[in-house]
């Protein structure tokens, strides 16, 4: 006789729900911990996760992933790829690393929330596994970052990051804790696996690990798409969580759990992914804009999701769809005029073939974008450094962390405020930023984003310097423009009229 | 690092920063493991509201437990389990039990099993799914609070063992099913767990324990009071079908035991790592005194399953086997 199919004995390990009688259900699984939507134990029995794997399965084929990509990474450590890679492909590993890592082991921790207090035991079976994964994704990139920390001071930050006051950081906590940690098991299982995973960054990882072998870094292509592997797994988790809470009347309080995580989500990944693709990314390299990548991969996939589950588009999708165009331009340019903050060297990426390429991919970007640019290489070539550095930080959002990303010239004013109670005013980089807000303030009240601070006198002295040491980086990790101006002289050399506007002052924002 | 001079120029370094100042070269498991569970500030956890739920929680249960130490960064497991070495170790586990499990089915072990003893492991061993599931779950909360990621990576660890014996057990309930059709198994665990008088100690302890929220207190009675009081159990089974000439179930439970072993290390070397700080001896004492009677009930009415005195013999031979204080 053979060993037993799985799916002989399978059901029998998801078999594990029991009623306590010593204690209450609610003292094992309190709501606040484990179903903000009210289901009992018995309505989440009917939970069943798509993608079903044993736990000797599990390690059989996690210890072959990782030795694939441990060991091409030992066969390719002589390569000297990264010494002679793009400094803009160089930025994209720093910024991936710093900006991701540690967020995959705050996810061990949510993981293990859903292995702990979800009512399903099929979802505490995933989750374990789920748990498990984070793990790895979170060493595996350690190990590989950890590589290059003696080539760059900027490459520590792949573990530091998320222990300092960086905006950056303070915007990614806020992101992870209002979709994971901060939320219950049921409604983490759909911000967390269905939104960010399923959504975004199961989809981002396919699209990195293709843009990693483009260059050639087919080290850090073979990782990615190792770690993708995982992803798409246990991304499942929340599919089957709205399945149940559809199937027992909870559409609509599912529908706004999406549309919160949907939201939170783009603004991180446009604030960070957009640069990345369309800017630091080599030109001849780049296969697809951001806004290709999103129409093609993040919309077509999502709407094709949400059909599936009979849940509708987020009631602000056509904005969404509207930002795909702008969000990220802007951002870019903000990202790149607060560079000392950043723990990566931004490529402008505004060369004038570059130039020409957004502008074939974006028509009308030179109109918006190119003519700031303009000003901003101007004050470059005459080493106008109060111009091209700034003099404070801009508005930032008290929801998401990130600033505004409007279109400029068009009349962009900060519009979107709530006047609270607590008599603060609180400020939104969108209306659905400020609606995330309007639906449970008492989950953001009193927080303060680093411009808060900086106001409220918390950041001493209230200078750039002294923000750029409050938010813990340093000279030798501070982020400089990756081409040293060389964008701006040949932006000058090709159209010397392009460069004669007017000084601009840039420096305090959009 | 906020000390740094604002003129100075850091320069790039050997390792992470927050390892550059160790004697030692970091190992790869210190590179991968220490320093990479993060918190908002000084105050706060999450990134949040002080009063959500979760924040309030945190403070609660982490924050203001008894259970405190001033740098827990600075533990170490004396294994340096990382995850890939935890997988590569546990495949290679699985594929010893692999083993047993296709040459006892090939010698159609469980057809030849006594009657008798059938219905002992419908009552004794099956419904242990329960019970290693609710470990495997207090596992989880140990990984959702405990305050630095060289805990935090035990845990979870932890968790996966305990996945795999549930995974395993359920394993041998559908194939001694198929013998057995009429024996209840895959069908009786449930009713036994919650109304057989062998499992009501379990039972009791490990609710209570799953409702018990400060992080300390959940973590030293899972490790020191619950979990051996399960290898004491396993231990007992494992002595009988011995004596019954249950060789599988035997080798399952060996391998089985092998596991917690690895858990008694690490919580040896914690308790080692947490008496650094006097106040911690008198928390982990005062919560062995606390849960040691639940341990206590939950052998005894086991053990007596198997026959007079039995009960009164595990309860001896767990107070052995809890991990102790140095």
């Amino acid at each position: 006789m053979a060993l037993l199919n799985r799916s002989e004995w399978y059901d029998i390990a998801r078999d594990t729900n029991w009623t306590p009688s010593y204690v209450g259900v609610e003292d094992i699984f309190p709501d606040e911990m484990s179903d903000a939507f009210g289901l009992s134990l018995d309505q989440w029995n009917a939970y069943d996760e798509p993608f079903k794997i044993s736990y000797r399965e599990y390690v059989q084929v996690q210890s072959r992933k990782d030795a694939d990509a441990y060991s091409v990474k030992a066969a390719l450590a002589r390569s000297n790829f990264y010494d002679n890679a793009h400094p803009g492909w160089q930025s994209i590993l720093k910024m991936h690393f710093g900006a991701l890592v540690l967020l995959e082991y705050n996810a061990v921790i949510a993981e293990a929330k859903m292995a702990r207090f979800a009512k399903a035991p099929g979802m505490r079976n995933m989750a374990t596994f789920g748990s498990m994964d984070e793990l790895r994704h979170a060493q595996i990139q350690l190990y590989f970052a950890h590589e290059n920390v003696s080539k760059s001071r900027q490459f520590d930050w792949a573990i530091k990051c998320f222990h300092t006051q960086n905006w950056a950081a303070v915007a990614g906590r806020a992101m992870i804790d209002d979709l994971c940690l901060g939320r219950d098991a049921a409604t983490m299982s759909i911000m967390l696996t269905f939104a960010l995973e399923q959504g975004f960054t199961n989809l981002q990882f396919l699209g990195l690990a293709a843009d990693a072998a483009e260059v050639g870094d087919y080290s850090f292509s073979n990782l990615i798409s190792s770690v993708q592997t995982d992803e798409a797994r246990h991304a499942q988790i929340g599919t089957a969580a709205l399945k149940v809470l559809i199937a027992n009347g909870k559409k609509e309080q599912a529908q706004r759990a999406v549309d919160i995580a949907f939201w939170r989500n783009w603004r991180m990944f446009m604030t960070l992914t957009g640069p990345a693709i369309d800017y630091l990314t080599p030109l001849e390299k780049r296969h697809q804009s951001f806004k290709e990548f999103v129409h093609e991969f993040i919309v077509a996939q999502f709407e094709r999701s949400l059909e599936d589950l009979g849940l509708d588009k987020p009631w602000y999708w056509d904005l969404f769809l509207r930002t795909v165009d702008y969000f990220h331009h802007s951002g870019h340019l903000e990202l790149w005029f607060v560079r000392q903050t950043l723990f990566w060297n931004p490529s402008a990426g505004v060369s004038p073939p570059e130039r020409a390429w957004l502008e074939e991919k974006y028509p009308g970007w030179g109109e918006k974008w190119g003519r700031m640019w303009d000003v901003v290489g101007q004050n470059a070539i005459e080493g106008r450094d109060d111009k091209v550095f700034p003099k404070t930080f801009p508005v930032l959002c008290n929801v998401c962390g990130t600033s505004s990303g409007g279109i400029p010239y068009n009349g962009y004013h900060q519009g979107h405020w709530t006047d609270h109670g607590d008599g603060r005013r609180y400020y939104f980089c969108s209306a659905p930023c400020k609606w995330i807000f309007d639906v449970d303030p008492k989950r953001y009240l009193g927080h303060l984003s680093i411009t808060d601070r900086l106001l409220a006198g918390q950041i001493l002295p209230p200078t750039v310097e002294g923000a750029l040491q409050y938010m813990g980086i340093h000279p030798g990790e501070r982020g400089a423009d990756a081409d040293d101006y060389a964008w701006a002289h040949q932006c000058a050399a090709v159209s010397p009229s392009q460069t004669k506007v007017p000084h601009g002052n840039l420096a305090t924002g959009l | 690092m906020t000390d740094v001079s604002p003129t100075e120029s850091l320069k790039p370094l050997r390792t992470w920063s927050h390892l550059a100042g160790q004697r030692k070269r970091p190992s790869e498991y210190e590179i991968v493991t220490i320093n990479t569970l993060f918190r908002a500030n000084e105050r706060e956890a999450l990134e949040l509201a002080s009063d959500v739920p979760m924040n309030r929680w945190y403070k609660r249960h982490r924050a203001e437990s008894r259970l405190q130490h001033d740098d827990w960064n600075a533990f170490r497991d004396p294994d340096a389990v990382t995850y890939r070495a935890y997988c590569t170790e546990r495949d290679r586990d699985e594929v010893y039990v692999d083993g047993l499990l296709e040459q006892y089915a090939a010698q159609r072990h469980d057809a030849g099993l006594p009657a008798d003893w059938v219905d002992r492991l419908a009552a004794l061993y099956t419904p242990c799914r329960y019970l290693f599931h609710t470990t495997q779950m207090t596992s989880a909360y140990a990984v959702v609070m405990a305050p630095a990621s060289p805990v935090v990576n035990c845990a979870v660890f932890q968790m996966g063992d305990a996945f795999r014996w549930l995974s395993r057990v359920a394993y041998r309930t559908a194939e001694l099913g198929k013998t057995y059709p009429q024996s209840g198994f895959g069908k009786q665990e449930r009713a036994r767990w919650e109304g057989a008088a062998e499992w009501q100690g379990f039972r009791e302890m490990m609710e209570r324990l799953l409702a018990t929220y400060d992080w300390g207190e959940s973590l030293i009675a899972l490790n020191c009071v619950a979990l051996p009081a399960v290898d004491v159990a396993l231990q007992q089974l494992k002595q009988d079908a011995v004596a019954r000439n249950d060789g599988l179930t035997r080798f399952l439970i060996e391998a089985q035991l092998g596991n917690s072993a690895r858990r008694t290390r690490w919580m040896q070397a914690f308790l080692g790592f947490i008496s650094q700080r006097p106040e911690n001896g008198a928390f982990v004492r005062e919560v062995l005194g606390r849960w040691g009677p639940y341990g206590d009930r939950a052998v005894q009415a086991y053990g007596d399953a198997f026959g007079a005195g039995r009960g009164a013999e595990a309860v001896v031979a767990q107070e052995e086997a809890r991990p102790r204080m140095p």
